[in-house]
């Protein structure tokens, strides 16, 4: 009885906020340079990128066309690697000159004690930073070697910078989930916070290689490694935000899956795109900022992100936990569309039975 | 209505940052000529930031917002820039940012 008054009471939190679509939220793909070549790499991200990085003049027009942005909004720098970015401060105080937060997704290789302190001068509010494994499993995934000490050293910066909300994310798959505990106790020894972990999405590079997805049963582990380790409260840890996982949802994350994507999270993409989170499919972008004004784009379009009654397709057709899910993560309708990507409620269901 | 009441992420991005800092900006300028100084290395006590002056002796950086901030300026360029005293100021009951004018004494 609570409960389903509890999921009533969100979905009509989820109505609201969609009604609103307050944006609180920008990626800005600066860059679709890298100095990795990993694995799993769903934007093909490579050394030598098709795209030139987008002038930073380019994207502030962008940025003033919003005229009001709310207390908390933040840009977020991704990529590729924005530490690439010889300019990467100036972009940053020319975004907080304009009253706005900034924030930044790394790799961690080029985030030595220097680019720290130039960044935390800059600005920099929030920081996350990839670490997929303890030396080994993080070095092959990376596809390098050095990356793993260099992370390390990241580490040891960021989590001394009181200004920096900071958090590791990892990409659990076959390799790692075998040394999720580890992680967790190198983590904690590190004096690290928070700690985000992700699946693979089949999309990019990493449809090349089995090792990346999860088995059923595994993701099952995965989900209760998690909710072991949130009762221990030694560090915090979650499921991030990328689908809908049934029973799970109370034990894995703060609160129920909610894909905000294009209700309060947009994005610039490297060619002017204005989208919402990078990963999702590039055909669902909303317009271009070398032709629109962003801000009209936000307020007047994103129809396929405010109503995602199209999703109710494929396998989600027949769900009875669709009102809960609505189509899982965005990011997991790729390709033609016919079917979602990957169904987490109901790899855990098959886990299951098993 | 969110970003008052949820903290949220999205999957790839980072944490929102909720938090508070103060811009501290100001000139370096020589007590004696009143000609602007460079290379002057501008720190926060108990903290790694510092920044350097640049030629108009203007520096500027953001940095966490606390009750008391001591900021040291200080010349390290062993007499590139001629050699002054260093010096410490203590800021208090700072809001979002503060302009600071230091005048250093010749050694």
């Amino acid at each position: 009885m609570f409960s389903s008054l509890k999921k009533l009471a969100f979905r009509q939190f989820r109505k609201s906020e969609t009604n609103l679509h307050e944006l609180n939220y920008l990626f800005w793909e600066c860059t679709t340079r890298c100095n990795l070549n990993c694995l799993h790499c769903g934007s093909d991200c490579s050394k030598d990128s098709l795209h030139d990085d987008m002038p930073l003049d380019d994207f502030l027009a962008a940025l003033d066309t919003i005229k009001a942005p709310l207390k908390h909004f933040t840009v977020v720098l991704t990529g590729g690697e924005p530490l690439l970015r010889k300019d990467i401060e100036l972009c940053g105080r020319e975004i907080r000159k304009r009253g706005m937060k900034w924030s930044m997704v790394s790799n961690g290789h080029l985030y030595d004690e220097q680019k720290h302190i130039s960044l935390l001068n800059a600005g920099l509010g929030a920081l996350t930073i990839s670490l997929d494994g303890l030396k080994n499993t993080h070095s092959w995934l990376r596809n390098n070697s050095t990356n793993f000490s260099k992370v390390d050293r990241a580490i040891d910066l960021a989590v001394h910078a009181s200004r920096l909300n900071f958090d590791l994310v990892t990409c659990v798959n076959t390799r790692n989930i075998q040394e999720l505990k580890e992680i967790r106790d190198y983590l904690i020894q590190k004096g690290v916070k928070a700690w985000r972990l992700f699946t693979i999405v089949p999309i990019g590079r990493a449809t090349q290689n089995p090792e990346m997805v999860l088995s059923d049963s595994q993701f099952k582990e995965l989900m209760d490694f998690i909710s072991d380790s949130r009762k221990q409260k030694a560090i915090d840890i979650k499921f991030s935000c990328e689908g809908f996982v049934g029973s799970y949802e109370s034990k894995v994350r703060d609160s129920s899956f909610f894909c905000r994507a294009g209700i309060n999270i947009g994005s610039i993409l490297i060619d002017g795109s204005i989208s919402a989170c990078p990963n999702i499919d590039r055909r669902f972008a909303q317009g271009n900022i070398y032709k629109d004004n962003f801000q009209e784009i936000w307020q007047s379009r994103y129809e396929a992100f405010r109503d995602r009654s199209w999703t109710k397709r494929g396998q989600c057709a027949d769900c009875s936990s669709y009102k809960d899910c609505l189509g899982n993560g965005f990011h997991y309708w790729h390709g033609d569309k016919k079917n979602v990507l990957v169904c987490h409620h109901e790899k855990l269901e098959n886990a299951m039975k098993y | 209505m969110t970003s008052a009441l949820f903290v949220f992420q999205a999957c790839y991005g980072t944490p929102q940052d909720f938090g508070l800092d103060v811009f501290v900006e100001g000139r370096v300028t020589s007590q004696s000529t009143g000609l602007p100084i460079k290379g002057i290395k501008v720190s926060v006590a108990d903290h790694l930031q510092y920044e350097y002056t640049d030629d108009e002796g203007l520096f500027s950086f953001y940095t966490d917002r606390r009750e008391q901030l001591k900021v040291s300026f200080e010349d390290i360029d062993a007499g590139d820039n001629g050699t002054f005293l260093k010096r410490d100021t203590t800021l208090t009951a700072i809001d979002e940012k503060v302009f600071l004018d230091i005048k250093l004494d010749d050694q």
